[in-house]
């Protein structure tokens, strides 16, 4: 059983010393530091959320996406054929992505995670997995003025996402994890839900892609227990968000046994710490063959303190359960 | 006066700008270099600054404009006992904000802003809204590590916000306004809002109001005709046009608090815009129905555009209620 963290990770904490990013970001602005200097902060800021990771007693790690201004621009704007537009609500959160806005064919014209990567596994001890936002969501986010249909769009996005796995996989990265919250069923959110095409994006997405790093895949803000079939999709893993989508646990109990399964179980949206015991009863029982465990969602909707017991009581649970087996 | 002439009465959302010399003051007060005695004082004279200028153009209902507040649900929650505040948390580039947390049982240990209606209701013979940020947007823009459940936190917020809405109603507020912004990004939950507003409004006798905004209220129009508020008041200058044409079909049986301005662009509109708007509102609703608004609060803008804004709204309704009464 693997403890490990979804996506992103709070940048800033509330100690002494811990808002360097922000207050860099603040510099910057002003124009007292340069765009070197900033990065250079942004890098430390990552090793540091990598160690606290590790410190918190996970398995498999991310980056933190430190980087990363939200979850759609940090992809999209480094796509040819986008403009980034106004703000907009990121599903039901209090938090906000710039959106994209195709005017011409989105192409892929070099590596946009690559770096990141090798920084993040030249810092790290253990394991880390790369973390792309995936083409339906970021599709669904998005605005075209060029494409015919949504169907074009997306699967032209995710052609040229597949590129970007490709560069990826030739660092061999543990794992690789694409993020599709976009088709999650959420009450709150009006996003269109087209299963088929999705099923074909992420197809298109995965084609080729050298099998040396392991692919998968997290839905969070919602459930997918609509679309068992689900399990089905080219992915040696799916994750699940078993807080806000708790209609998941059925698909968790009729779970195919060649597929491993990620268990979104510690609420990455409150601050409430669940009870590690209660956690560790209820993925214990979960019968598939390979289990992740993480909170429900990226991080960055908590205070970094908070955070980082999520990410305890997630490693303790895990391997509270793994000790037991 | 008849009918028509009372018609179209003229109020504000809620926020207005905070002068420099006011937000220099906070400033100072957050880093303790001045006492909180001397930042009420010129909390006290923006105050007082903001009704002068309301009763100076005419507006009907005047606000206190928030001089005394921060954050809307901050403020309510280091006013109640039970509510605590987070670490830092990110909500888009470079800004962060600290967010409320419900840590135990929520009460009201005292009256939070009667002391502050009642100053300003003692410089104006115009009727003073009484404002207060709705149980609902309370607890959804705040974590909980105590209740549980959303209706439960929802709830019991309820119950200090129906005190609070009392001790108002008490002191001799007419209007008071319960805000619930939080329910445009969960439309789904409507049917606790109207619950929980039901606790807040019960057995009062004020005008109540309920501000919401930037939501797809069409879809869920005409259930949030049931939440039991007097008025609802609804952005109307950029959208919202979907919404009114289903006042055709069914009619709204609300009063309406009706924005006719951006609060969000510095451009200050035309009074033939407002007008079209204010026209607008008259092909479906009733003069004494409908309140004439910014769309939202206007503390976003400086004190000069919201002035500006106030203006024009001003002179627009003026003039379409000279029309109407020559008509
Ligand atoms: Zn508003």
């Amino acid at each position: 059983m693997i403890a490990t963290s979804v996506s992103h990770y709070p940048k800033v904490g509330n100690g002494p010393g811990r808002q360097r990013l922000r207050q860099a970001i603040a510099q910057l602005d002003k124009g007292a530091i340069d765009r070197a200097a900033l990065d250079r902060v942004a890098d430390e800021v990552t090793a540091e959320v990598i160690q606290e990771q590790e410190r918190a007693g996970l398995d498999l790690v991310t980056d933190g996406q430190i980087r990363w201004q939200d979850p759609v621009t940090y992809i999209a704007g480094r796509l040819e054929g986008f403009e980034l537009h106004g703000l907009l609500r990121w599903f039901e959160t209090n938090t906000y992505y710039r959106q994209p806005v195709a005017t011409g064919p989105i192409t892929w014209k070099e590596p946009i995670l690559v770096r990141d990567f090798l920084y993040a596994r030249e810092h790290a001890s253990s394991p880390v997995k790369a973390v792309l936002t995936g083409p339906y969501t970021i599709g669904t986010l998005s605005e075209t003025r060029h494409h015919q249909s949504r169907r074009d769009f997306v699967l032209e996005l995710a052609g040229a996402l597949n590129q970007e796995l490709k560069a990826l996989a030739e660092e061999g990265p543990a794992w690789i994890q694409i993020d599709e919250p976009a088709m999650a069923r959420n009450p709150s959110v009006r996003y269109p839900r087209d299963f088929e095409l999705f099923g074909e994006a992420m197809y298109r997405l995965t084609e080729g892609v050298n099998q040396q790093s392991r692919l998968s895949l997290y839905i969070y803000h919602g459930d997918v227990a609509d679309y068992p079939q689900v399990a089905d999709l080219p992915f040696a893993l799916i994750g699940l968000d078993l807080v806000q989508g708790a209609a998941n646990w059925d698909l968790v109990g009729s779970w195919p046994d060649s597929k491993a399964i990620g268990l979104g179980a510690v609420d990455a949206r409150n601050v409430r710490l669940e009870d590690p015991d209660e956690v560790a009863r209820r993925i214990a029982a979960v019968a598939a063959r390979e289990i992740h465990v993480s909170p429900s969602c990226g991080l960055e909707f908590l205070p970094r303190e908070t955070a980082f017991q999520k990410l305890e009581l997630v490693a303790r649970a895990a391997h509270a359960v793994e000790a037991r087996t | 006066m008849n009918e028509t002439a009372q018609g179209l009465r003229t109020t504000s959302v809620g926020s207005l700008p905070k002068p420099d010399y006011l937000l220099h003051a906070r400033a100072q007060r957050a880093r303790n270099e001045i006492s909180q005695e001397e930042l009420d004082e010129l909390s006290r004279r923006a105050t007082q600054e903001w009704i002068r200028f309301q009763e100076e153009i005419g507006v009907d209902i005047v606000v206190d404009g928030e001089m005394y507040r921060g954050d809307m649900v901050a403020y309510f929650a280091e006013n109640l006992e039970g509510m605590g505040i987070s670490g830092l948390v990110r909500s888009y580039g470079n800004r962060y904000y600290k967010k409320p947390i419900a840590t135990g049982d929520i009460r009201r240990p005292a009256p939070i802003t009667v002391d502050w209606w009642k100053f300003a209701q003692s410089l104006t013979e115009k009727p003073v809204k009484g404002m207060l940020t709705g149980p609902y947007t309370i607890a959804d823009w705040s974590f909980d590590n105590h209740y549980g459940s959303r209706r439960d936190l929802v709830m019991a917020l309820a119950e200090v916000v129906r005190q609070e809405a009392q001790d108002l109603e008490q002191a001799g507020a007419e209007y008071l306004q319960i805000d619930e912004p939080a329910v445009s990004t969960r439309l789904d939950e409507l049917d606790l809002v109207i619950e929980s507003m039901a606790v807040v409004t019960s057995g009062l006798r004020a005008h109540t109001i309920t501000h919401m905004c930037y939501g797809r209220f069409e879809e869920v129009y005409p259930r949030l005709l049931d939440i039991p508020v007097d008025q609802i008041d609804l952005e109307m200058a950029n959208s919202g046009l979907e919404l009114l044409e289903k006042f055709g079909a069914h009619p709204f049986t609300k009063a309406i608090g009706f924005g006719v301005v951006d609060v969000h662009t510095h451009k200050i509109e035309s009074v033939d815009e407002v007008k079209k708007n204010i026209r607008r509102a008259l092909d479906y609703l009733r003069p004494d129905q409908v309140f004439i608004d910014p769309d939202c609060g206007l503390k976003t803008r400086t004190v000069d555009e919201a002035k500006a804004k106030l203006r024009t709204i001003q002179q627009a309704r003026d003039e379409v209620r000279s029309e109407l009464v020559r008509a």
